[in-house]
């Protein structure tokens, strides 16, 4: 697929980069996961270091990527691998987590990361790992029903700007809590919820229109000159006119006349979806299927608890990413710009998607499991 | 493990709810709505591009080219991909401003599509272009058929000319695009449908930058279909030798016809302009002048300017007194001195003639003679004879903008003046001075009763196999009469210097007071008498009396055209 939507180049480029994670992969699973358990709270905090580091000396807007030489490296793809490592054991090491304030510090470790890669900008990386807390937290046993609440002034915000649905969901929300008959929780999830409602339209309304535009074009990283909903056209284009066998390797005409921008690294789904039709895409996403469900399933049976955490956060970095992926090329979630793990072109992401393989790969091989 | 258990389908029901929707998003894109979306790829990369259809020409009578087509070069630029330093060296190359590119460019929505900004550019700005290709970006140059009028003034209002299409006419009419030529006046604009040939559409593939990319195998194009052709009536030889006659001359109208089948020989209008002009696209500044021109070069005088005839009318006052039987030949009022008295006016003529019969009163056209006739067969009878005659009503010639002058009855006058009009009003039209209002093919076709003998043809530029007439219903006797006074009028009377040797011609001659300068000189007349060829009216503005300027000048025209004729005929022969 990079072949046919990037040219030869990079192709090679990305090869290279196959080889290297593959390579890594091996030596990582037979390494035994307990050594990461160690080394866990270095790497993160390298990570960090790094992350500040990208920020202070890049010159290159956006400041995604350090380059040394024809290389380019994107800390934050390994800021991912980092903090679900070091958040794995971090909540492997609590006992008993199940109320709020056990939420508070993984929150913490994920923020500092996130804010760094924010900043770069790169929201797309960075609001990645909030869902993976959360399905962290819930494997770790906290109830989902307190993630929910906990996080559910989030959902107050963003259903604040019609007043109708906000109404709906505080009525849902207060028939909820009172069924929830903890009376903390009622309180907490009434009033942060509330607030949040009637702080969000506020602060919103006081910007001025331009300012407004610019947050919502910050929000969506890939600024067209020919507008934003001309790519998600252009994509769907791609995939729909691909009809069941695809229009062939190497002969999609969307991406062969630049029609579809960024299409070896955001948009390869569509450039499968035009070559190789609905039959590629079924099969692609079989396989990532089953890579997901191995995961699940490596997570549900290993006893370790570390491991068992690390694996659901890799799952859930895996599967949010990936779905996220496809659904912004087919216009069911807006552009997010993340890529598609393992078939975007992209060293880094590559790089460290097969780390966390490797390393799950160890554990499922080793007596952690049984 | 319990726990783990319920988590663990949890998320994996997640999972896969979401995997269902994202094949069933897929299934409706490819497969439910694939087609549409394989045809907006196909719609992307895909343009039609438009083969303009060559439009037909034009021919005179003889075959001779009056309007045919020649190649042009155009500059056209792609939006997208044209930059600020290509735009500033186009302006230099091509010496127009960017306000009019930027204007342009506005027109066409879709900025992938190129935008033609020049026409006919001259071979130097072509290969200037050519060797600058490398820093022009998004600009293109092609060949396109262009509009070319040989003879530039000579046939300029009875062609009219070719303009860009507007807006609003595109949008009426389908078979037009953004950039295509229709014909405005004469013959381009009434044989449009005619004349334009269909254009033909090619397959070309083009990038997200509008650039073609090539040619598309799979899709053949559509070729074009020229433009038919137009044969005309109009003798070549005879306009360019009336030209010439005219040349002394600003302004000036002619319509020489075949009397007995209305087919149009000269339709002459002055002053002119060069219809190759429009063809590289007018610039605003020079259209104004033209249009705003006191001397209305842009008017065809021959089917739009509307005169009081002048004496010229006074055969039909005649035709409608011998018509209702008021009166005979012999018929005679008080003689002609000079002036006559109406009430407190006194009018005058030109001469003092004394009296006069009718036939004599044509001949030497005595004004106070027909001041009386026309009072005495009254308003109503002067009206529907003359306007049975063709004056007050559009000939239906196959050309756009014919007026129809003004002929007055009764109701009109009463409207005009009120209640109160008088005799005087009566006499003044009787004279064909006043509020007659006549455009010279009115005039020509309106003679035609006299060479005809009742039946007037319908006057036509395009050659026909039948022809149409009207069929009047005034009297032969009537038409008989008239006839010996116009042929007097040429022997002895007003119009002998109209007279050409060998034939015998009949016409009258008319002068149209000009309150602001010279008179106007008008002449009507055919020949040869028995069996006519040829009828011809001259019109030159300021010129004083019909007899002097306008008489002779539609003799010459009359000579040559009869003499070239007989010995044609008489080559034939032998």
């Amino acid at each position: 697929m990079i072949f046919s939507t990037a040219g030869s180049a990079l192709f090679f480029k990305q090869t290279i980069w196959l080889i290297i994670a593959v390579i890594i992969a091996f030596i990582f699973s037979k390494i035994s996961p307990r050594i990461w358990l160690n080394l866990a709270p270095l790497i993160y905090i390298g990570i960090v270091l790094l992350l500040l580091i990208l920020l202070f000396t890049q010159e290159a807007y956006p400041k995604r990527w350090f380059k040394p030489g024809s290389i380019s490296i994107q800390p934050s793809e390994f800021a991912k691998f980092a903090t679900i490592l070091f958040l794995a054991g971090f909540l492997a090491a609590r006992k008993k987590a199940k109320n709020f304030s056990d939420i508070l510090a993984p929150l913490f470790i994920v923020t500092i990361p996130a804010i760094l890669v924010f900043l770069e900008p790169d929201l797309g990386a960075a609001q990645i790992l909030f869902p993976i807390l959360i399905v962290m937290l819930y494997w770790t046993g906290i109830p989902g029903t307190k993630i929910f609440i906990f996080f559910s002034p989030i959902v107050s915000a963003a259903a604040s700007f019609s007043i109708y649905v906000w109404v709906a969901y505080f009525a849902a929300l207060t028939i909820f809590l009172y069924f929830h008959k903890q009376l903390s929780d009622f309180i907490y999830g009434l009033v942060s919820n509330f607030l949040a409602g009637l702080i969000m339209p506020l602060i919103w309304n006081s910007l001025k229109g331009y300012q407004q535009q610019r947050i919502i074009s910050f929000f969506s990283p890939w600024v067209d000159p020919r507008g934003m909903s001309w790519q998600i056209i252009q994509s769907k284009i791609a995939i729909g006119s691909g009809g069941i066998i695809g229009k062939g390797f190497l002969s999609g005409t969307q991406k062969k006349l630049e029609f579809l921008p960024a299409r070896h690294t955001d948009f390869i789904f569509s450039c499968l979806g035009e070559e190789f039709g609905l039959l590629g895409i079924i099969l692609i996403t079989l396989v990532f299927l089953y890579l997901l469900y191995r995961l699940l399933v490596l997570a549900k049976e290993t006893k370790n608890r570390f491991a068992s955490i690390f694996v659901s956060g890799v799952f859930a970095w895996i599967a949010y990413q990936t779905f996220l992926n496809i659904g912004m090329t087919m216009g069911l979630l807006p552009i997010t710009g993340v890529s598609l793990p393992f078939m975007s072109y992209g060293g880094s992401s590559l790089l460290a998607c097969f780390m966390a393989i490797g390393i799950c790969l160890a554990i499922s091989k080793s007596k952690f499991r049984y | 493990m319990d726990k783990n258990l319920k988590k663990f389908k949890l998320l994996r029901n997640i999972i896969a709810v979401a995997f269902i929707l994202i094949i069933l998003s897929i299934i409706k894109l490819q497969i439910i709505e694939g087609k549409k979306y394989y045809r907006l790829s196909d719609r992307n990369r895909i343009r039609q591009k438009h083969i303009p259809a060559p439009r037909g020409k034009i021919f005179d009578r003889t075959g001779i080219e009056i309007a045919n087509t020649r190649p042009g070069f155009y500059v056209s630029v792609i939006q997208t991909s044209i930059d600020e330093n290509t735009l500033k060296k186009l302006t230099h190359i091509l010496n127009i401003d960017e306000k009019t590119i930027e204007e342009k460019l506005k027109i066409q929505k879709n900025p992938f599509m190129p935008v033609k900004i020049a026409h006919d550019i001259s071979y130097k700005q072509l290969s200037t272009i050519e060797e600058n290709m490398d820093i022009l970006k998004g600009v293109e140059v092609g060949v396109e058929p262009l509009r070319n009028y040989p003879y530039g003034e000579l046939f300029c209002h009875l062609l009219g000319y070719m303009g860009e299409i507007t807006h609003a006419e595109m949008e009426n009419n389908g078979n037009y695009s953004i950039n295509d030529y229709i014909g405005r006046m004469g013959l381009e604009e009434y044989y449009e449908n005619h004349l334009k040939g269909i254009g033909g559409i090619e397959y070309i593939e083009v990038d997200a930058f509008g650039r073609e990319v090539g040619k598309i195998a799979e899709k053949r194009p559509t070729p074009f279909i020229y433009g038919k052709h137009l044969y005309t009536t109009i003798d070549f030889a005879l306009t360019e030798s009336l030209a010439v006659y005219l040349e002394n001359y600003e302004k000036a109208a002619c319509v020489a016809l075949n009397p007995q089948n209305g087919e149009i020989l000269v339709l002459y209008s002055k002053p002119g302009f060069d219809p190759n002009l429009f063809v590289h696209g007018l610039q605003k500044k020079e259209w104004q002048i033209l249009n705003n021109a006191p001397d209305a070069p842009l008017y065809n005088r021959a089917i739009m300017s509307c005169y009081p005839c002048g004496s010229t009318f006074k055969p039909f006052v005649a035709l409608a007194a011998l018509d209702s039987k008021m009166i005979t030949k012999e018929k005679s009022f008080t003689p002609c001195r000079g002036k006559y008295r109406l009430g407190r006016r006194i009018f005058k003529c030109w001469k003092t003639h004394g009296k006069l019969n009718l036939i004599d009163a044509i001949v030497y056209s005595c004004d106070i003679y027909f001041y009386q006739l026309g009072s005495f067969i009254g308003i109503d009878t002067m009206f529907s004879r003359t306007n049975k005659v063709g004056f007050g009503k559009k000939t239906l010639i196959d050309l756009p903008n014919e007026k129809s002058g003004s002929l007055p009855n009764r109701q009109w006058f009463e409207k005009q003046y009120g209640k109160n009009w008088t005799e005087g009003h009566i006499f003044n039209l009787s004279i064909g001075q006043g509020d007659l209002l006549v455009t010279p093919l009115q005039l020509a076709c309106a003679f035609t009763i006299f060479a005809n003998n009742g039946e007037i043809p319908i006057p036509h530029v395009k050659k026909r196999e039948k022809h149409d007439y009207h069929l009047t219903t005034i009297s032969k006797e009537a038409i008989e009469i008239v006839k010996q006074g116009l042929k007097g009028v040429v022997s002895f009377g007003t119009g002998t210097l109209t007279r050409v040797e060998n034939f015998e011609v009949c016409g009258k001659t008319g002068t149209v007071q000009n309150p602001h300068g010279e008179d106007h000189s008008l002449f009507v007349g055919y020949a040869p008498s028995d069996n006519p060829q040829i009828l011809v009216f001259v019109f030159v503005e300021n010129a004083g009396h019909g007899a002097t300027v306008a008489a002779p000048i539609a003799g010459k025209i009359m000579k040559i055209y009869l003499l070239r004729e007989s010995t044609e005929h008489h080559a034939k022969k032998t």
